[in-house]
């Protein structure tokens, strides 16, 4: 194994740069999209645009397998998750909020949090290292480094299918006394 | 013009307050699922970069695999709080997580 390896490089070809820039743009708006639109529906519908555009952003600077892990399981998954809530409970109904304090208190909090994040980022001399074993594929790495990590996901991944079934197919909960 | 680790994490920061403001703001159940989705999504972005950009980068894939396991505990998180939110509509039929204030 090479114990020096090249130092990793910003992305500078002009067309990858530019694609980037547009990616990170539309997916801040259709996130941002996604919370201020009233209907639910269209705010499905913007999540997943906003999970397309991830999926893309990683098409651009991760490995390809992350890519269409992201667009083909993880965004059709959660998708279709949302698009079943709905179908089972509100359906096309739009859920009509008020402007309240909620909305100020939200603001403020992610206001603070953003503040806070990017002060560190732009405040912190992050080391650079070089980059070895740089060939290894992504997924040698997933059946190679993290057999256990993997066979973690399949128990957790089976668990949160088994206890969602059995929450929906349990039946009504009592109400509360008084009610 | 070029890109670098700190813009994609100024990116995923910016993606993470969202996730917040949508968390703490909206009282639907679907649109705090979708916040904490969000806040899963800019985490993994952060890995992402970091894994590219080479911070640490003993294995230049390694980035790449947490957000394999990042992005598939959020969705089995979105799986389970989607059965809640059901369950809560099931029973005040509404989707605001404080129906039972009545």
């Amino acid at each position: 194994m090479p114990l020096i390896g090249a130092l990793p490089q910003p992305i500078t070809s002009a067309p990858l740069v530019i694609l980037i820039y547009a990616v990170l743009v539309l997916m801040l708006a259709s996130a941002l999209a996604s919370v201020f639109l009233r209907s639910t529906v269209f705010a499905t519908g913007a999540f997943a645009a906003t999970m397309v555009l991830v999926a893309l952003l990683y098409l651009t600077i991760a490995p390809f397998l992350l890519f269409a892990v992201q667009l083909l399981v993880f965004t059709t998954v959660s998708s279709a998750l949302l698009v079943g809530l709905l179908r089972r409970t509100t359906g096309l109904e739009s859920t009509q909020e008020p402007f309240s304090r909620e909305w100020i208190v939200g603001a403020a909090v992610a206001a603070a949090v953003l503040a806070l994040l990017v002060v560190i980022v732009a405040t912190t001399s992050w080391p650079v290292r070089p980059t070895v074993n740089a060939a290894a594929g992504f997924g040698a790495t997933l059946a190679n480094t993290y057999v256990v990590g993997l066979a973690v996901l399949v128990v957790i991944l089976a668990s949160a299918a088994l206890g969602g079934g059995l929450l929906l197919a349990a039946p009504t909960l009592a109400r509360p006394r008084g009610r | 013009m070029t890109v670098g680790l700190n813009l994609v994490l100024a990116a995923s920061a910016a993606l993470f307050a969202v996730g917040a403001f949508a968390v703490v703001a909206r009282r639907s159940a679907v649109m705090m699922l979708i916040g904490t989705q969000f806040m899963f999504m800019a985490g993994s972005i952060a890995f992402v970069a970091f894994a590219r950009f080479g911070l640490g980068a003993v294995n230049a894939t390694g980035g790449a695999a947490v957000v394999i396991f990042a992005a598939a505990t959020a969705v089995a998180e979105l799986a389970f709080g989607m059965a809640m939110a059901a369950l809560i509509y099931r029973e005040h039929r509404s989707l605001a997580i404080d129906a039972d204030r009545g």
